[in-house]
């Protein structure tokens, strides 16, 4: 038996050479369903990754505090699903009160508010205004981000330092063209600032809620109030515990007193690094769900393209069908013949389409900021999956020739 | 002992009122070792009877006893297995298939009982060497005349060593150096000890038989044993009832039209010819190709 069904994979690899062209054709939906599947998981496995290697870098006991209600926050504190893209935009700001509220809540250590700047950044040498993103903030920043500098100093909380600025990789690239220009400055609303600092790159995570701060200038915190007379809304605040095993316990604890002093209105969210994930994941979940369903219909009109092309080679075949009979073959053993034939062709098709994943994964790491992680689970899934294509969709035609008059099958000349 | 015993086989074709006759309650035995030719008109059912006995078909009546076993109700598996182990048929067209060289070709029987490759080409060699066809195993069909064609065939048949050969018109497509090829190679078959049965339209190949058998609209209408190589007297008698047509014959032919043929409508075609000449040669140029048609 071991050695009929080799005989069987080698005449069906002698069948797919023959009309290479039609076997092409035939493979290409699979080829399409197999490399979408495996790149779609494999970008959202490395996205996975990249978020959990930037959540580790933050550490496990950030919390965030974000205005709005971007999660339904239950008593359980878990996430809804439905509100998650309903609330994602939801525009509002916190107050300086709740800044004082966290700071004020028992067991959190340090407090750091960002708020958001509208205006363009121009630099002396640049005469065109770069639209950065311009934040204000407190001195607390790069430690409760973990983030050291690159070069320069981040500023103080002091008076004095009100005019520094201190500013992410790319934005010193593009306003200066060059990676060290402390001491320059810059206009934003019309005041001047001088750069203190440069921040070392910042891991960045795609698909991720965060901003991308090597996009960012960073302003003292009262400097952005003056600059745009108190009209510039705090987006997030971030607020790290004393103990990190008591992260879910502050949380808490600011949910309640921030509710406290929001009169009940549960207009504002209190994130840990966990749920941050955990919203990351619910994207991902949704997006790799919406593209498997769309491979998983490439998949469906490759099979029924196969179901097609093996019809018509079976018609082709009937003689031969025939002649196999005649000589002693039994319906199963044309059936598995046929069969594998058809698994084989869907099959190549699976590796060919693993390969252009590959290709499309290398090319992603390449030009974009993704990194998708191939791992052999998703290459494994993609191969039986293929496999079971071919079989699903070459039983049908398989059993029509199986089931064959051999004496009606031998007319077909 | 008989190998295949028919009791009254029939074979019907369609249904209702379309319905035709093609054997008609046919009872033979066949003996070990008996080399039969059968002989008969076009449709006479000798090719029906021939899928009967090579389990390539289902009586629709009757029963079927093949080394003493009722066969004629068996299940399409279990008779290709019957095909695989005991029988090797020949067809008139060959049956090879094209694209798979003469030695896949021969050890594709020996593929559905499961041989290794190398097994299944050394049988199959072997066999190619009995057959003459040692220096063709790696032709294609189509590289090969039509007498080694149905050579290898032969081979095909012989390589599971079946004890039952059934050929059916195995000379039918082939010129008379091909067919005393394949004639030749299937009464050494029958030397070896094995039964034969062949289908011919030739009453000369009757020479290689012992027994002659011949049909008529779906029945056995004589059965004669004859000696090896004499032409059996009933296809002498065939041989001799064929009209031969000389050039009297079709001289006689055309004074019998000519006298059927009113004289006065002879004359106006002569006419009609003298005032339309081109439209009466096309008129004949289409009786012409009516005539080749």
């Amino acid at each position: 038996m071991a050695s009929l069904t080799k005989g069987d994979i080698k005449t069906a690899f002698k069948t797919l050479r023959r009309n290479k062209f039609r076997s092409l054709l035939t493979m290409l939906g699979v080829i399409i369903g197999v490399a979408s599947v495996v790149t779609v998981v494999s970008i959202g496995e490395g996205v996975k990754q990249q978020v959990n290697d930037q959540t580790e870098h933050l550490g496990k006991d950030l919390i965030t505090i974000r205005p709005g209600q971007l999660l339904a926050q239950s008593v359980t504190s878990e996430l809804s699903q439905s509100s998650l893209l309903g609330n994602i935009g939801t525009v509002g700001s916190l107050s300086d009160q709740d800044i004082n509220t966290v700071s004020k809540t028992p067991g959190v250590s340090s407090v750091v508010p960002l708020s958001l700047v509208t205006g363009d950044v121009s630099s002396n040498e640049t005469s065109r205004p770069y639209n950065a993103l311009v934040i204000g903030t407190n001195s607390q920043l790069p430690d409760i981000l973990r983030q050291s500098l690159e070069f320069g100093v981040f500023f103080s909380d002091d008076p004095s330092d009100l005019n520094k600025v201190v500013i992410g990789s790319h934005v010193a690239q593009i306003l200066y063209s060059e990676n060290v220009p402390l001491g320059q400055t810059l206009t934003i609303l019309g005041q001047q600032f001088v750069v203190e600092g440069i921040f070392n790159q910042f891991q960045t995570a795609p698909l991720s809620v965060d901003v991308d701060f090597n996009n960012a200038v960073f302003i003292p915190y009262s400097a952005a109030e003056q600059i745009t007379n108190n009209n510039s809304p705090i987006y997030e605040i971030l607020a790290r515990p004393q103990q990190t095993d008591q992260t879910s316990l502050v949380a808490s604890n600011l949910r309640n007193s921030l509710l406290a002093a929001h009169g009940g209105q549960h207009n504002f969210t209190v994130l840990e690094q966990s749920q941050t994930l955990d919203v990351t994941d619910n994207i991902l979940s949704l997006l790799t769900d919406l593209i498997g369903g769309v491979a998983a219909v490439a998949l469906l009109v490759g099979g029924i393209g196969i179901m097609n092309v093996m019809l018509v080679s079976i018609t082709e075949r009937m003689h031969e069908i025939g002649i196999r009979k005649a000589v002693g073959a039994t319906n199963r053993q044309i059936l598995s013949q046929f069969i594998i034939e058809a698994a084989v062709l869907s099959v190549s098709g699976g590796f060919v389409g693993i390969m252009l994943s590959l290709v499309v994964d290398i090319c992603l790491r390449i030009f974009t900021s993704l990194a998708p992680s191939v791992d052999w689970q998703v290459i494994t899934l993609a191969f039986i999956v293929s496999v079971g294509v071919g079989i699903l969709f070459g039983t049908v035609p398989a059993l029509q020739a199986a089931r064959k008059d051999p004496i009606e099958a031998l007319r077909n000349e | 002992m008989p190998i295949i015993e028919l009791n009254d086989v029939s074979k019907l074709y369609g249904f209702g009122e379309a319905t035709t006759l093609a054997l008609d309650e046919i009872t033979l035995s066949v003996d070990s070792g008996e080399f039969i030719a059968f002989m008969g008109p076009s449709g006479c059912g000798k090719s029906t009877l021939m899928h009967i006995i090579g389990m390539l078909d289902r009586p629709t009546h009757g029963e079927y006893i093949l080394h003493n076993r009722h066969v004629a109700r068996l299940s399409p598996n279990q008779a290709a297995k019957i095909r695989r182990d005991t029988i090797g048929f020949i067809f008139q067209s060959y049956n090879l298939v094209a694209r798979m060289t003469v030695i896949e070709n021969v050890a594709l029987p020996l593929v559905y009982k499961g041989m290794s490759l190398t097994k299944r080409l050394e049988k199959a060699s072997y066999i190619l060497e009995r057959v003459g066809l040692q220096s063709r195993e790696y032709f294609l069909p189509a590289h090969l005349s039509g007498g080694q064609v149905q050579c290898a065939a032969i081979a095909r048949a012989l390589v599971n060593d079946p004890k039952l050969i059934i050929a059916d018109e195995p000379t039918g497509n082939l010129d008379s150096a091909g067919s005393r090829l394949v004639m030749e190679l299937l009464s050494e078959v029958h030397r070896m000890g094995n039964t034969v049965i062949f289908v011919t339209h030739n009453p000369e190949l009757t020479r290689y038989a012992n027994r002659v058998i011949y049909m008529r609209d779906g029945e056995i209408i004589a059965d004669e044993q004859t000696a090896i190589g004499s032409v059996a007297s009933g296809a002498l008698r065939s041989m001799y009832a064929i009209p031969k047509k000389t050039e009297e014959d079709d001289l006689a032919g055309v004074s019998a039209i000519m006298k059927a043929i009113p004289q006065a409508s002879i004359k106006n075609a002569t006419k009609h010819k003298h005032r339309k000449p081109v439209k009466s040669r096309r008129r004949q140029n289409k009786h012409h190709q009516k005539a080749r048609v």
